[in-house]
């Protein structure tokens, strides 16, 4: 506890600390109490920063999405298997034991230009003409960051989901097939209804790791191109160990980890809304 | 009459179509899975034919999938050129020392929190707040810090915030064990004479063994995994494959396709090994183990 307690918490009363002064590595040592400048900085001055909030948002928006849904239906064509599911669920769940560098190499790899994957496919199944450069445009380049994001952690929620699907008694799919209720009906009024709260619990455990992106971006773009793909922990890297502004850094760590508390807050907000509501 | 031989026909009719569409979803079934094996292994695949081509067969067009002639000489050229046995070696050392030291720190604690319920609120707000907590946030601090005690360049730095960002994790896996674990048992070699610390190390441990390579594994793993961390507070000497990895993207998307599908190979093993070893576990693993970055 001692130990927890000297490399968690000391470091961020030190950043705290930090983030209110003008610690600068590149000039030197010293360094004086400045007061919020860091923080009004980062939050109205810097456009870097301020795209960066945008570019995370446009990641995480369509990856949280296509992570559930593809995660729902695999988790239900899985439950539905009756020999081999082990097998089945432990190759699926592979990604998502990988790190995140590593997949984004292999994508990186992937998405090569001449001797890529996919380009050769491509090419190969007539689909493509050219050598088609897939991070050369900020649009496609942020395609190709949600195509490898979901590759790499909808294992994770189609595990999640397998769970919640495999505690809903059984009983209750009998009961309603004898009450005659198509499988679409069952679906909405007895799947969905029960596995709510374990897609909440999912979608939240991703959107608290997909504010932290930032392996997968350090090697598949490095923010590029034109700073399209760059994410908040990507520039507060940046900030901090390429132009040495260890104060300034920390003072955006503060503000990313004000964004994300506020989000789980409202998240949980809204789920007792409605919960208040359905009740 | 009549009414009985229309039903008997009708039966068997309705039998059949509904053994049909069970059929057909059964049908659709795997191969929606099947859809879902190849995307989700397909790049692995690629990745390990890639790093058994020769150079020959990158360049070739219509390209090659599968190499006629598989040769290691990418692996070799990684250890020797590009000082991956190093890095390998770094990895290796500095995730087991994490490994080790997260257990030994993590059994006791465990140990307290499950038998007379110290600290146990405590260690649930803990790991909260560890999930929650950016990287990012940690490490400018932490980065501070070591450049001044003069160990960035050291498998220590690494092995101590690894390991202790694991503790949290390990200690209540390890909790979810020992309450599992028949108090009985204890007591009786207690009664015959063991001290409370002999019944931990020689009745407790072997028993629980299982749970606690559960927890060493994925530690293991996920220190493996970590970037961030390793990036920043490692030197030429002590770099990992994960930071390896990224030396070679400098070259444009065109790169080093030998090599660095080499390393990836090397670098994705361990998860692999887990994923099969870990069924169980993987959903606790994955929801609450550790700071992704």
């Amino acid at each position: 506890m001692v130990l927890i307690a000297l490399v968690i918490v000391f470091p961020l009363a030190y950043s705290f600390y930090l983030s209110f002064q003008n610690f600068d590595l590149s000039v030197g040592p010293e360094h004086e109490f400045v007061g919020m400048k860091n923080y009004t900085e980062g939050i109205f001055r810097d456009p870097r920063f301020l795209g960066s909030v945008w570019n995370t948002a446009v990641i995480i928006a369509p990856s949280l999405v296509l992570e559930l849904l593809l995660g729902l239906g695999i988790a239900m064509l899985l439950s539905r298997v009756l020999h081999g599911r082990p097998i089945i669920t432990a190759l699926l769940a592979i990604p998502a034991m990988v790190s995140p560098v590593m997949a984004a190499m292999a994508w990186r790899m992937m998405f090569g230009v001449k001797y890529g994957a996919i380009n050769n496919l491509g090419r190969q199944l007539g689909l493509l003409d050219v050598y088609f450069d897939w991070f050369s445009s900020p649009f496609i380049s942020i395609v190709a960051v949600v195509l490898v994001e979901v590759w790499h952690n909808t294992p994770f929620m189609m595990l999640v989901l397998l769970a919640g699907l495999q505690s809903i008694p059984q009983e209750l799919y009998e009961a309603a097939r004898v009450d005659g209720a198509n499988p679409w009906q069952r679906f909405w009024s007895i799947t969905l209804p029960l596995l709510k709260f374990t897609m909440v619990v999912g979608v939240m455990i991703r959107l608290i790791d997909l504010t932290k992106l930032f392996g997968l971006i350090f090697v598949l773009t490095y923010g590029g191109p034109g700073g399209s793909t760059e994410t908040v922990a990507f520039t507060t890297y940046l900030a901090g160990f390429k132009d040495f502004r260890m104060s300034y850094a920390a003072a955006l760590s503060y503000v990313i980890v004000g964004g994300v508390l506020i989000l789980t807050l409202l998240f949980f907000w809204m789920q007792r809304v409605r919960e208040a509501r359905a009740a | 009459m009549a009414i009985a031989l229309e039903r008997s026909a009708v039966v068997p009719q309705r039998a059949k179509r509904h053994r049909i569409w069970r059929g057909l979803g059964h049908a659709l079934t795997y191969l929606g899975l099947a859809a879902a094996l190849m995307f989700f292994l397909g790049p692995f695949f690629w990745i390990l034919t890639t790093s058994l081509k020769g150079n020959e067969d990158f360049f070739a067009f219509p390209p090659v999938w599968i190499p006629a002639e598989p040769s290691l000489k990418h692996y070799v050229g990684l250890f020797t050129r590009s000082s991956g046995a190093r890095y390998f070696t770094n990895s290796m050392v500095i995730s087991t020392l994490s490994m080790i030291s997260a257990l030994v720190v993590s059994l006791p604690t465990a140990y307290s929190i499950a038998r007379w319920r110290f600290g146990g609120g405590l260690l649930s707000i803990f790991l909260l707040v560890l999930r929650m907590l950016p990287a990012i946030a940690l490490i400018i601090p932490i980065y501070i810090v070591y450049r001044t005690l003069g160990i960035t360049n050291n498998y220590l730095g690494l092995v101590v915030v690894y390991t202790v960002l694991y503790i949290p994790f390990a200690v209540w896996l390890l909790v979810g064990f020992l309450r599992d674990f028949p108090l009985e048992i204890e007591e009786a070699a207690m009664i015959d004479g063991c001290s409370r610390l002999r019944a931990l190390a020689q009745v407790i441990v072997p028993i629980i063994a299982p749970g606690m390579a559960v927890v060493a594994l994925f530690a293991f793993i996920a220190t493996w995994n970590e970037f961030l961390f390793a990036i920043v507070l490692t030197g030429i000497e002590t770099k990992t494959m994960m930071v390896l990895v990224t030396s070679f993207t400098s070259g444009g998307t065109d790169m080093f396709y030998g090599e660095a599908s080499a390393s990836v190979v090397l670098g994705v093993l361990p998860a692999f090994a887990v994923a099969f070893m870990l069924q169980r576990y993987l959903v606790k693993g994955l929801a609450l183990g550790g700071t992704k970055g």
